[in-house]
């Protein structure tokens, strides 16, 4: 009995594949999530995610990609976790890989996590990302470490001089994670 | 809409702007983007713009040529660091209360671990602690004595013979399990006895250097001198590691950015590092000759050094550049360091174990049919060549299954009384140089491809016994007696 339970769940997941990939035809939306290296990237993309993830090679590469879904306001975005990437001029495998994901996918928002602490270090990406005309949202995340050393943050003077959305998270926590839903569908909204 | 960033000089823009114009195909991202792109020779970003815009393409390389000759630096040098200086004005703006830099305790320790001239002798006091007294003198000495002397040749070896002389009748069957070269008296013991208390030492000393965050300072450390040889410091990872194992830190060889790099890495893995096996062996072996210890590090370190910096010159490409991400310096965990140890001494053993089961099931084999004989007989030229006694071939043989079952075999020996000191260190150096395993060389072709691979081999094989032989040749010539 079992074993045509198994069949038959194989051909449910089955279908629902083909359904996503009428979806992706038909063109559901994009977001990107950027970011160098133990920023909490994948923290804060199964934050937005939850469960239904898949995790491939991308093409003819051994660099990983994952991708899931997620929903802003009423609409349902694709969310692809990149490989992590210090700058648009990429040095190794991975940053190629991100960069492509970026040229190929025409992500329709680009998220870009930061470690808050080493700021400085990581806003020429974010520079970059503006320069390149992608829809960057900025988050400033592990927050709760760069208070814990005393740093503090203007981010409406960072919001200024971007001219993009900027939110303060915590990845692992939660924090900040609703403020940023909030953002990305204000965003999403004007686009 | 205005720029966010803005290029120093006037060139610069100028180029830019001019290479925007003649773009025409659609990228993806903006054509400014692809512009400094291109500006800084991306070679993906420029096959693309010669398929997109294929009749303006030889005009904008020229723009691109022309921008170069008015800066030293190289471009992708000069766009950075405009980029970062806008990046330090936007955070001087955002940023209200810097945190308060006083050096904590942690941080200054970190500090003298990375300056050349306190960090060197910290390198060498953790060398020696850890690895030459501990690992050495502990693990390949005292224990190794224990286990070897104590427990296997006072109380298994005879026990397991006895067993099997009453049982099997058949002389060369039985030579098969207790013989010379028995799958006990030689696999099982070269394995439990020589190699796991050595291992074991060598990692639970590994695993507390790395948990306290120390070897990416060591990465710094070494920078300078890893970047002479083509390398930079990110590849003190996989040398540090190769210390463990050899073939475990070719497959680490992946985290090096630049191919170039990669081969450089693993033609040093293969050639000059010692595992920790052979490393243990070859430190007790030396043990009581201090001299000799010298001599082999020296030796050692100048063929790192050499064929490094020769593989550099050699090999095409851009030199390396680093940047890493440095965790806090902590105290060790005692269950991290217990995991660590557990996991790869059990991955190690069971690796070897199988391997030197099957080795001395080879050498039977080769003795019955006369093969071994045979292969010790071709064997002993070479070794006659650097000086060694015929009896060393047969460490020499073993050392093509694997090195650290080849060092244990110069281990027998040396308990035989057959070497002189020179002779000793001879056979160390060359044995340290000689073929790796079997199992780094399947590394070695799955991560470099066969040519590669197979190329590395007969250069260790033939640069080894020449090392030797030149050693041996400068102990003659100025009559050196160790």
């Amino acid at each position: 009995m079992s074993f045509v339970k198994k069949l038959f769940s194989i051909c449910k997941t089955k279908h629902s594949c083909c359904g996503q990939i009428q979806e992706a035809a038909q063109g559901v939306r994009k977001i990107a999530i950027v970011g160098s290296p133990n920023v909490g990237k994948s923290v804060m993309f199964n934050r937005l995610t939850g469960s239904y993830v898949t995790v491939s090679n991308y093409p003819g590469t051994t660099v990983e990609v994952s991708r899931g879904k997620t929903k802003i306001g009423e609409e349902e975005f694709e969310v692809i976790d990149t490989p992590g990437m210090y700058s648009l001029l990429p040095i190794t495998e991975e940053e190629k890989v991100a960069r492509r994901l970026l040229i190929k996918e025409k992500p329709n928002l680009v998220i870009h996590v930061i470690d808050a602490k080493n700021l400085e270090r990581m806003l020429p990406l974010t520079l970059q990302l503006i320069e390149a005309r992608l829809p960057v949202v900025l988050v400033l995340n592990i927050i709760d470490e760069a208070e814990k050393i005393g740093m503090k943050v203007n981010i409406e003077n960072l919001e200024k001089d971007l001219k993009i959305p900027v939110v303060a998270t915590v990845s692992t926590t939660g924090r900040g994670i609703d403020i940023l839903k909030g953002r990305l569908e204000e965003y999403v909204r004007n686009m | 809409m205005s720029e966010i960033c803005k290029y120093a000089g006037d060139i610069l823009e100028n180029s830019l702007e001019k290479i925007e114009n003649l773009l025409k195909a659609d990228y993806g991202i903006s054509k400014r983007s692809i512009g400094l792109l291109v500006l800084q020779e991306d070679e993906e970003i420029i096959s693309l713009v010669k398929s997109g815009d294929l009749e303006s393409f030889g005009q904008i390389m020229e723009i691109v040529n022309h921008a170069k000759t008015h800066f030293h630096e190289p471009l992708s040098y000069i766009i950075s660091q405009a980029r970062q200086e806008e990046a330090n004005s936007i955070v001087s703006r955002a940023i209200e209360h810097s945190p308060k830099r006083g050096l904590p305790l942690k941080e200054k320790l970190s500090r003298v671990m990375i300056n050349p001239i306190t960090g060197i002798p910290i390198m060498l006091l953790i060398l020696y602690y850890g690895i030459y007294k501990f690992v050495g003198k502990f693990g390949a000495g005292i224990l190794v004595d224990f286990i070897e002397k104590d427990i296997f040749e006072k109380s298994i070896n005879p026990w397991v013979t006895g067993i099997f002389n009453s049982l099997i009748h058949w002389q060369a069957l039985r030579e098969l399990f207790v013989g010379e070269y028995g799958v006990i008296t030689l696999g099982v013991r070269y394995a439990v006895a020589l190699i796991l208390p050595i291992v074991t030492t060598f990692f639970i000393a590994f695993a507390i250097i790395e948990d306290t965050g120390y070897l990416p300072r060591l990465a710094l450390l070494i920078d300078r001198v890893f970047k002479k040889i083509g390398l930079s410091g990110r590849a003190v990872i996989p040398m540090v590691l190769g210390l463990g194992c050899d073939t475990m830190a070719t497959m680490v060889t992946r985290t090096l950015p630049t191919i170039r790099e990669r081969i450089i890495a693993t033609i040093l893995l293969a050639l000059v590092v010692p595992c920790s096996a052979q490393l243990g062996v070859i430190l007790s072996l030396l043990e009581g000759n201090p001299p000799g210890l010298w001599v082999w590090f020296g030796v050692i370190s100048l063929v790192f050094l050499l064929v490094g910096f020769l593989s550099s010159k050699i090999l095409p490409g851009d030199a390396p550049s680093f940047y890493m991400e440095i965790p806090p310096l902590r105290l060790p965990k005692l269950s991290n360091v217990f995991v660590k140890t557990y996991t790869r001494v059990k991955w190690y053993f069971t690796e070897i174990f199988p391997m030197f089961i099957f080795a001395s099931m080879m050498i039977w084999l080769g003795q019955l049919t006369g093969l071994f004989t045979f292969l010790t007989h071709l064997l002993e030229y070479p070794i006659r060549w650097i000086g060694l006694p015929d009896k060393a071939a047969v460490a020499f043989l073993f050392g093509f299954f694997r090195r650290d079952y080849g060092a244990a075999g110069l281990y027998d020996i040396k308990k035989a009384g057959l070497f002189s000191g020179n002779q000793l260190v001879v056979a160390c150096v060359t044995l340290t140089l000689f073929l790796p395993c079997i199992a780094q060389f399947l590394m070695n072709v799955k991560e470099r491809g066969w040519k590669t691979g197979a190329g590395i081999s007969v250069f260790i094989l033939l640069f080894s016994f020449a090392v030797g032989f030149i050693l041996n040749f400068i102990f003659s010539a100025f009559g050196v007696n160790l």
